[in-house]
């Protein structure tokens, strides 16, 4: 029997389809990786929620993530590809990115655009779930769909076009390295929160006659704290969304900078622990020890390709330990309920990442712009500040004065479960703790 | 017929039924005006339950 041996020619074509297919099953897996991270912030709402609003918090929650999608579609893409440079987009980079383009679906000579899509979409949604936790048992539905929507598919991707892209202007113009978006995703929500949450108002009962903060304890911790941990799982998939597959050579950052999979490990591992015991250090409890491991990892995420693996651990170390404090800080200085410690958690930890990158890696070279530095990190940390809460406050502010942001108190203290969805969570009840006989002894 | 192509010669894009520009934007258009009535019908919803409820 003959066997014909394959051309060149053919034995490229295979090879270039192999890698093709590798980079889709490497961006798909993040993907389904990230879906996880909502699974996280899905328990994590609901059990930081009070019984009466479990459910509607898990609505909200969802909601948001089936929001985004199709409006990320409709323009959210678009505004990547189109406005690196500023306000001004550029229609014709954007071309690819309009809903009606053809590598805006099913397309047998493009592999690229919809993994690449599905892979940025689940970071809007995250920026989205970030934010959902800090409003949580007040906000109207439909004032954080809208909210969400400016948020997910609108602030974020405007940022990262800005920062977090080959050609955006923070790196052309001021060298700003971000490799893990601790920016445009973790300080734009925190902050974007921070924004909605002055307007939004505390709930009921979180501060006495005195202004003094009164602890509004959720129905299941252990359903906090596992969520928590299930967003450090996803992180995993958002960290490996932010390394670029080119299936020819070394793997790359989004700026086109060397980067390898086996340092983000390293990096990302280590602040998950430098984080969660700066949480315990200062907390001595499971919901900020968490808390504080994603602080960790979001305050090393700039650097993770970076950081000799010590520095990162002792940068999380840092974020870790303050992020608590801060969240007391802004509850007892200016009344402010952040139900879940997002901004201190996402905008400050992010903050944090920012600033020590330009510290600790000042003088790495860019590809695209010059050099990283303390000043180009610290104004681009400025930019995503102003960026994520300018517009958050605004909106906010707006829906405040026309009564569409907050549910009225009596809806607020019949529990929205009951009101608006209208389920139990739990309707057999809530098995006792404590035994009857234990009681009794 | 739905498809826009008939054999997997040469095949590139493929946007069942949507296969002409104006077939796009109609269903581009048709889906933007579900996700607005979306919110619409849950600002009416909420609002007719803050009215609805009674202790």
């Amino acid at each position: 029997m003959e066997t014909s041996v394959p051309s060149t020619v053919e034995l490229q074509a295979l090879l270039d389809m192999t890698t093709t297919i590798n980079m889709e099953v490497f961006y798909w897996w993040c993907t389904a990786l990230m879906v996880i991270i909502h699974a996280g912030f899905l328990a994590y709402e609901m059990g930081a929620s009070r019984l009466k609003n479990a459910l509607a918090s898990g609505v909200k929650n969802i909601l948001a993530f089936a929001f985004i999608v199709p409006t990320f579609f409709f323009f959210g893409w678009w505004i990547y590809l189109a406005m690196y440079g500023g306000f001004i987009p550029d229609f014709e980079a954007g071309a690819g990115g309009v809903p009606w383009s053809l590598s805006m679906g099913p397309n047998l000579t493009d592999n690229a655009t919809g993994i690449f899509w599905g892979a940025f979409v689940l970071f809007a949604a995250t920026t989205a779930s970030i934010m959902s936790g800090a409003v949580i048992e007040r906000i109207r539905m439909s004032a954080f769909i809208i909210l969400a929507i400016i948020l997910g598919s609108g602030v974020w991707i405007l940022a990262a076009a800005w920062g977090w892209h080959p050609d955006g202007w923070l790196t052309t113009e001021w060298g700003f390295h971000d490799f893990g978006a601790a920016g445009c995703v973790h300080m734009i929500a925190g902050f974007f929160a921070l924004g909605v949450i002055i307007n939004l108002g505390s709930r009921l009962g979180r501060f006495d006659a005195k202004g003094k903060p009164v602890a509004i304890e959720g129905h299941s911790m252990p359903m906090t704290v596992i969520g928590l941990m299930l967003i450090i799982v996803g992180f995993f998939g958002f960290l490996g969304g932010c390394i670029i597959y080119s299936g020819t050579g070394q793997w790359t950052t989004i700026f086109g900078t060397p980067a390898t999979l086996s340092a983000v490990s390293f990096n990302t591992l280590m602040a998950f622990s430098g984080g969660l015991i700066g949480g315990y250090m200062i907390t001595r409890q499971p919901f900020w020890m968490m808390s504080g491991g994603l602080a960790g990892i979001i305050s090393a995420a700039p650097g993770l390709e970076l950081y000799y693996p010590p520095m990162a651990f002792l940068i999380a170390l840092f974020a870790g330990s303050v992020a608590p404090l801060v969240d007391k800080f802004i509850t007892n200085k200016f009344k402010l309920d952040d139900a879940v410690g997002a901004f201190a958690v996402h905008g400050v930890s992010g903050m944090i990442g920012l600033v020590a990158l330009g510290i600790f890696a000042a003088g790495y070279p860019n590809v695209n712009g010059p050099d990283i530095s303390f000043m180009g990190q610290l104004n681009g940390a400025l930019v995503m500040a102003a960026l994520g809460f300018i517009p958050g406050y605004v909106v906010s502010l707006v829906m405040s004065k026309m009564g569409m942001l907050r549910v009225p108190p009596k809806a607020e203290i019949a529990g929205l479960d009951l009101v608006e969805v209208p389920l139990k969570a739990y309707p057999e009840g809530v098995p006792a703790s404590v035994s009857e006989k234990s009681v009794t002894i | 017929m739905a498809s826009p192509i008939t054999t997997w010669e040469g095949a590139e894009v493929i946007f069942t039924f949507a296969d002409k520009p104006g077939m796009i934007s109609l269903i581009l258009i048709i889906s933007i005006i579900a996700t607005v009535c979306a919110i619409v019908a849950t600002i009416r919803h909420e609002s007719h339950s803050y009215i609805d409820y009674h202790e």
